[in-house]
């Protein structure tokens, strides 16, 4: 056993006495400036977070309006590019599994009105893809102004019925 | 003692010996009722999670669909429920945990261990990445050091892979990927089960040593199990998702264990182990030899570097020694949990940049190398070993809840409280940010 182990058989350390007492009263108050501005981020995120999620939310609400399906499983794309507001809602043209039937997309804009949003265009896509300009179909309003859609043609038996800005 | 007329009123004592015994019937009482509610909200999570497609369950072949019969699909709201039900039971079971019995906290412990094993994986597709990156080796001759789970795309586990790690090749050490290769010929099923079994067993094994050590530092062990062995991040995330930080967490803790009883070489090779395991353990190394001060400790870790290298080198070849290049990529990640991802929302950023993970790290070097000094000048080895791991949690772009079980085992085996008050108030910061979808619902 060496001395250190000696004076310190447990391994706990032997931390000097005055000095010792200065730097854990600083360290301490620093840990709590640190904690209040962790709790401070956490809080601020958890209330960006529910705001989101009221958008997302009405996103979906307005998908149900404009489609006239009352689906539960949708997709809410966010514009984690630009960070704006937009978002694209997807699901499905028929009853079925989520993603299994051919897919109609909108493009959901601006504050919340009335529970809900406004609307600017919107796009089709086949089942079962990713959301890709490739495998966009029948765009309409912005979705078409801003050429979205670069497969060009409709597949056969797939709807393709603009929603809105027809 | 009360003296009266001369005579000794017998009365007071035994009066203060019933209102003892009232004070603790009252407090078994009540550690038995949050006990049960944490025993409630695991098996609802589990239940429900078994009962159907869920987005807090990754798809995977059905293991526990008897237990789904009696329940309906996970949803976001009945599990955060059930989440901060635990935390508020463990909260109010850790303030009382110096009065209750050690076997009353080990057969909860147990209840909880046995609830998550027989249920389905939770929140994560991990375990399904180290299925892939084992059957990749041993299955298909493929190695997981270079190549990503897209390499066995037509794998009977490929379809349970999450998107984000189709093409990433394995960041565990060398010493991780071989113990999980006797897994993958187990299809699966089987190899699921392994890995259950794995994390069950490393589970025990970090609070065996969690009580030795306690006790060994003159701690009330029972305390110290109950934090750790009951924690909601432990149970319902860590344990829960077959994550191989229980593993990490074991070989640290054998680290601390073999140290306090002299064995000092193979503590450092216990910690060299886990950094095979998990990288991220090598944090405890550089604290075990300043404040040890001990030849053994580094011969030992050297030699079991040394060892490790050698069968990595031979198993995978150059590229399963380069856990350096493995954390860089990592840390790299952003997620939207981790805490600079909150403060830069905070700052009205809308994420973290390239140029703040420089910052991060320059953050994290300043705390290591002032615990090293404060090691060196006597503080707690162990203590600052659990500051350097809670650091590199909190610093993360890429936070998830295990990353916070890193510094439990020790923070409940130190004196200095602050550590375990940090440690806990991380986590419990973690859970709060969780809770969106209980106050604003997206359906």
């Amino acid at each position: 056993m060496n001395d250190r182990e000696r004076t310190d058989p447990q391994g706990e350390g032997t931390d000097p006495g005055r000095e010792h007492t200065n730097l854990r009263l600083v360290e301490t108050t620093l840990l709590v400036v640190i904690a209040v501005v962790l709790a401070a981020a956490t809080i601020n995120d958890l209330a960006r977070q529910v705001h989101v999620n009221h958008r997302l939310a009405a996103d979906m609400r307005t998908w149900r309006a404009i489609t006239g399906h009352n689906y539960v499983n949708l997709d809410v794309e966010e514009d984690l590019k630009h960070f704006t507001t937009r978002d694209v809602i997807c699901g499905n043209t028929a009853p079925g599994a989520p993603g299994a039937r051919p897919q109609v997309c909108l493009i959901a804009i601006g504050p919340i009105r009335g529970g809900r949003r406004h609307v600017e265009g919107g796009f089709y896509m086949p089942p079962e893809l990713a959301d890709d300009a490739y495998h966009r179909y029948a765009c309409f309003g912005s979705a078409l102004l801003h050429h979205w859609c670069l497969l060009k043609y409709v597949p056969r038996g797939y709807p393709d019925a603009p929603l809105v800005g027809g | 003692m009360s003296v009266a007329a001369g005579t000794i009123d017998r009365r007071a004592p035994a009066e203060a010996s019933r209102a003892g015994e009232r004070r603790r019937r009252f407090t078994l009482a009540l550690a038995g009722f949050l006990g049960l509610l944490l025993v409630l909200a695991v098996a609802e999570i589990m239940i429900d999670g078994s009962a159907g497609r869920s987005a807090l369950i990754p798809k995977a072949p059905s293991i526990s669909k008897w237990l789904g019969a009696i329940g309906e699909p996970l949803g976001y709201r009945v599990f955060l429920i059930a989440l901060l039900t635990f935390t508020g039971a463990y909260a109010a079971l850790a303030v009382m945990a110096r009065q209750l019995p050690s076997r009353f906290v080990i057969a909860l412990i147990a209840a909880l261990h046995l609830i998550v094993f027989i249920g389905p994986i939770l929140l994560s597709t991990d375990v399904f990445s180290y299925i892939a990156y084992a059957r990749m080796g041993v299955v298909h001759g493929i190695n997981p050091y270079i190549h990503g789970p897209i390499a066995i795309k037509y794998d009977p586990v490929f379809p349970y892979q999450g998107q984000s790690w189709l093409k990433t090749a394995t960041a565990y050490g060398p010493l991780y990927t071989l113990l999980s290769y006797p897994l993958a010929p187990l299809g699966v099923v089987g190899a699921l089960w392994g890995f259950k079994l794995e994390a069950l067993l490393a589970s025990a094994a970090t609070l065996v040593l969690t009580w030795r050590v306690a006790a060994r530092r003159g701690l009330n062990p029972t305390p110290a199990l109950l934090l750790v062995g009951a924690n909601p991040l432990y149970i319902i995330y860590g344990l829960a998702g077959a994550h191989n930080d229980v593993i990490m967490t074991a070989f640290l803790m054998g680290a601390v264990a073999l140290a306090l009883s002299g064995r000092d070489s193979w503590s450092g090779a216990s910690v060299i182990a886990g950094t095979l395991v998990k990288a991220t353990s090598a944090a405890m190394l550089p604290f075990m030899i300043v404040g040890r001060r001990r030849v053994g400790t580094i011969t030992g870790a050297l030699a079991a570097l040394l060892a490790g290298a050698l069968v990595g080198y031979v198993a995978f070849g150059i590229h399963g020694l380069d856990i350096v290049a493995a954390l860089n990529r990592d840390a790299a990640f952003v997620s939207s949990d981790s805490f600079p991802t909150e403060l830069a929302h905070l700052i009205g950023k809308p994420g973290v940049y390239p140029v703040d993970h420089t910052f991060l790290k320059a953050a994290l070097a300043v705390v290591l190398v002032y615990l090293l000094w404060r090691t060196w000048r006597g503080y707690d080895w162990i203590a600052a070993s659990g500051w350097a791991l809670l650091a590199i949690a909190v610093t993360a772009s890429w936070l998830l809840a295990w990353y916070t079980l890193w510094a439990l085992p020790l923070a409940v085996v130190v004196r200095d409280r602050r550590l375990l008050i940090a440690t806990l108030a991380v986590q419990g910061l973690f859970i709060i940010h969780q809770a969106a979808p209980l106050i604003a619902p997206v359906q």
